[in-house]
């Protein structure tokens, strides 16, 4: 079974840009998500993330994002919960507690956890749309030639990850086949067999790479020439051009007070026209990847034949 | 003396001379030939190896497992000493570059490999990325590696692959984008090591085709270490066999066989097999030889020795039928009993659908298969890659739900999954195994004597034999196996005397009341151990019968005995030889 996460080639501008113009894109909703903790505005920019890698075609990354992301905010909410006792509202009082002292639980701890968990989500989704949209062998084509030793660790781990995931999936399968009368897996026998696989693949991956040639100072190719270089899509200049007007729109709208949010003493959210106009422009953001539909043109002899056809 | 990494046009395509080898931390047992007497005793995997092959020539390099092939192409592409290390001796050279001196990258522009495990091969995520790597590795341009690319999957045939990613390829399909990542650079010399032994019949004979049209068309030297010699032979200039590494024959096709008929019989084609049982000379490269040369005995009708040309026309030797009778009778593939009473039922599949996440969407693999097992029967699962077969084994084993359908086991099932290794997860055979329950499953499989054994020291047969022991402890009732045990694609990777091994280990599980179900590509593996074969496709049962009915009334799925005589129900050598030697009496 493939992972959610894992890059799928499709028709799509933002899988046509070139890996700076994606990260450009998807990592100016991450910035936001990490300068705004206006619930509103990190609402909007998680519905622009979805939206993104719906255009693109990522639901099932959309999908699995969320569920993690929600798996990660859960305990993020009920640990603040339980360890920050400030706020004016309080819900539930639980007492001494070894290590916590008194437990005090409040809608403001509560509703700050609540952020945090949103913002996890968000940057989540904005992650999986990037992983199952970006080229993973272009992104490492663009590092080669910038850090060499990175690109090759990367281009190792891009492989083994998967590698070692399937070998994990069939060691386990070995382990529900095992006999009830054979000794039992146990997991620090599994993790040693894993272990001693993963090292004997990388072996392998190695020497694959050392077939191919990584070992040698090849010269960089002439750019002049280069397909890669000359065949910018012209899809970067859009996402370019989103992702800077997005994060210029963020930071003018927060320097205008658009991220009016407090937890503490009470919970405080503001709702002003620079929040309402911010959480517009990061939703409008999210269309980047729309694909412009062509209307397929005409045959004119065709045409020709068909009015008079209809004529007739 | 050559550039070290310039390759020379006149120059063969390798040359290896007095090449001696042994890997890091290898056993200190045996003394390799060239050694001299009182020197010390060093386990070689190469001794005193020598060989040339020209340019355009395409040669098949035969032996029986470890007996150094791998090795052998190790040291072509400079893998051997550069990337293993160990103790080397001698020379090599790939179209004029000292292989010694070069490392694999460099030599990378003339020799290209392709080895076993398709899997381990890749290191991009999509198609185009991987064969444009080794181009863009020598800093090639854009524009020349995007006509190389092209050039070459037109060559292979997988243009529609070029933008899949690599995590969604076939066995077949990723090995031919190995096989285009090795040629991406129009390499002089390509090594394959067993580039067959994951792939069904079809795709096997189709890339032995495609290799022999790659060494024509473009005149690229192949090496290509097999251990089914009967899908390549009839494609090779020349044979290369090995033992115990080093260089035991080396010749034309036609001879290599009948040096194999004296000198090890585990290397004989089973069309070689069924002409040296019926008589005849001389012994076939292929099935179009053979029957050519049984056309033209029947013309002749029969060779006569002193003609003047008797080296080249067929002769009859017939050798005694008691002979061919006594190995029919060693045969275990007979006809099955009809009436299967309900009571012997080991495993029952109805209506069964089963789907699985193909990626983006969800793909019924397989279709409603119905199949019923009873206790004693020795079945072969046959197919395609991406049939269904090993699908269809991890459903009956509960790794898999199905969707709909029942399916019925009854007293339990062992299944041995494609790789043994997965099963084997300590360092002594006693510990996997504990107590009275795990020495009664070694006593089946014959390994009670390995108790302290470490499972990494067993040979590779032994390992399969105790990952099976391992999976059978427990499931039996005193000395009784359960009802049925499933072997998954048991030979990748095995020569013929292993194969052996482990028909005599399928019948011996069978004749203690196991129903045997093994998936498998191999055709004659097949109509050694099989009663029946249930031939799936896409998903769906095409065919189910007796094995000798199967096997001989297609043309991928027959063996090699079956597509030279076509007749119906004649599958292995003997029983093709006992219908020769009736004709000719």
């Amino acid at each position: 079974m493939r992972s959610p996460f894992a890059y799928t080639p499709r028709a799509g501008p933002l899988q046509a840009a070139s890996p700076a113009a994606a990260v450009a894109y998807l990592g100016s909703l991450t910035v936001v998500a990490f300068l705004y903790s206006n619930p509103l505005v990190l609402a909007a920019t998680g519905i622009a993330a979805a939206l993104a890698g719906r255009l693109a075609g990522a639901d099932r990354a959309v999908r699995a994002a969320i569920k993690l992301g929600l798996a990660i905010a859960v305990p993020i909410v009920v640990v603040n919960a339980l360890v920050v006792s400030r706020g004016e509202t309080v819900l539930a009082r639980l007492g001494e507690w070894p290590l916590f002292g008194q437990v005090d639980v409040t809608a403001e701890a509560i509703a700050d956890g609540c952020v945090f968990g949103l913002r996890a989500v968000v940057v989540m989704i904005a992650f999986a749309v990037y992983s199952a949209c970006v080229d993973p062998d272009r992104v490492l084509r663009a590092l080669r030639p910038i850090a060499g030793r990175s690109a090759l660790t990367a281009t190792l781990i891009s492989r083994l990850v998967p590698v070692a995931a399937a070998d994990a999936g069939r060691l386990r399968d070995a382990g529900r086949l095992r006999g009830p009368a054979a000794a039992p897996l146990g997991r620090a026998a599994l993790a040693r067999r894993l272990l001693a696989g993963s090292l004997d693949r990388a072996v392998d991956v190695a020497s694959t790479l050392e077939l191919r040639g990584y070992g040698l100072d090849a010269p960089r190719p002439d750019c002049a020439g280069c397909a890669d270089c000359a065949q910018r899509s012209r899809f970067d200049a859009r996402f370019y051009g989103i992702g800077t007007a997005l994060l210029t729109a963020a930071i003018g709208a927060k320097l205008l007070g658009a991220d009016a949010f407090s937890a503490y003493p009470t919970v405080q959210v503001g709702v002003a026209t620079s929040t309402l106009a911010v959480s517009a422009v990061v939703v409008v953001a999210g269309l980047g990847p729309l694909a412009r539909r062509r209307r397929p043109r005409r045959n004119p002899a065709r045409a020709i034949r068909g009015s008079e056809a209809a004529r007739a | 003396m050559p550039d070290l990494a310039t390759p020379t046009r006149t120059a063969p395509a390798l040359c290896i001379e007095g090449l001696t080898y042994r890997y890091p931390n290898a056993d200190r047992s045996t003394k390799p030939a060239s050694s001299p007497p009182g020197g010390p005793n060093v386990s070689f995997a190469l001794r005193d190896v020598s060989l040339t092959l020209a340019a355009g020539e395409l040669a098949l390099l035969a032996g029986r497992s470890a007996c150094g092939k791998s090795t052998l192409l190790r040291a072509a592409c400079g893998l051997v000493p550069h990337f293993h290390g160990g103790e080397i001796e001698g020379s090599v050279s790939v179209a004029g570059i000292d292989a010694l001196r070069a490392g694999p990258g460099e030599l990378a522009a003339v020799v290209g490999y392709v080895a076993q495990d398709p899997e381990t091969q890749v290191v991009s995520t999509t198609v185009a990325a991987e064969i444009a790597l080794p181009l863009e590795m020598r800093g090639e341009p854009g524009v020349s590696r995007a006509r190389a690319v092209e050039e070459v999957a037109l060559a292979l045939a997988i243009p529609h692959l070029l933008d899949r990613t690599v995590d969604t390829l076939s066995g077949g399909e990723l090995q031919r984008v190995a096989l285009a990542a090795a040629l991406v650079t129009r390499p002089r010399l390509v090594l394959l090591d067993e580039p067959t032994s994951q792939l069904d019949p079809v795709a096997g004979d189709e890339l032995i085709w495609l290799l022999r049209r790659l060494n024509e068309e473009w005149g690229v030297s192949i090496l290509l270490a097999e251990h089914r010699l009967e899908r390549c032979l009839a494609a090779a200039d020349r044979v290369v066999a090995m033992d115990s590494g080093s260089v035991a024959f080396d010749g034309q096709p036609v001879d290599f066989l009948a040096w194999a008929q004296d000198a090890d019989t585990a290397l004989e084609t089973p069309g070689a097999r069924l002409f040296s049982l019926a008589g005849i000379e001389p012994l076939p490269t292929g099935v179009r030889d053979a029957r050519r040369i049984l056309a033209s005995t029947e013309a002749v009708g029969g060779g006569r020795a002193g003609s003047p040309d008797r080296a080249r026309r067929p002769v009859f030797r017939p050798a005694p039928l008691a002979r061919a009778a006594h190995l029919e009778a060693k045969n275990p593939a007979r006809g099955r009993d009809p009436r299967p009473s309900l009571d012997a039922m080991a495993a029952d599949v109805r209506d069964l659908w089963v789907e699985l996440d193909a990626g983006e969407t969800a793909r019924d693999v397989l279709r409603g298969i119905d199949l019923r097992v009873d206790r004693g029967e020795r079945v072969a699962l046959m197919g395609r890659n991406g049939a269904g077969k090993s699908t269809l084994l991890r459903t009956l084993a509960g790794l898999v739900e199905p969707v709909r359908g029942k399916v019925r086991v009854s007293d339990g099932m062992a299944l041995l999954t494609q790789n043994p290794g997965d099963y084997l997860v300590r360092e002594r055979v006693g510990d996997e195994l504990p107590g009275e329950q795990g020495l009664a499953a070694l006593r089946v499989v014959g390994l009670e004597h390995a108790l302290d054994a470490d499972p990494r020291d067993l040979s590779g047969g032994e390992r399969q034999r105790l990952a099976l022991a391992i999976a059978l402890a427990g499931r039996m009732e005193g000395d009784e196996l359960p009802g049925l045990v499933a072997l998954d694609e048991p030979t990748r990777g095995m020569d013929r005397a292993r194969k052996q091994e482990l028909v005599e280990l399928i019948g011996g599980l069978a004749g203690r009341g196991a129903a045997v179900v093994v998936a498998t590509h191999d055709v004659e593996f097949a109509a050694a151990f099989a009663e029946r074969v249930v031939l799936l496709g896409d998903g769906v049962t095409i065919a189910d019968g007796a094995a000798a009915e199967i096997l001989s009334g297609g043309w991928y799925f027959a063996t090699e005995v079956a597509r030279i005589l076509d007749l119906p129900g004649v599958v292995t050598a003997e029983q093709g030889a006992a219908v020769l030697e009736a004709e000719c009496l």
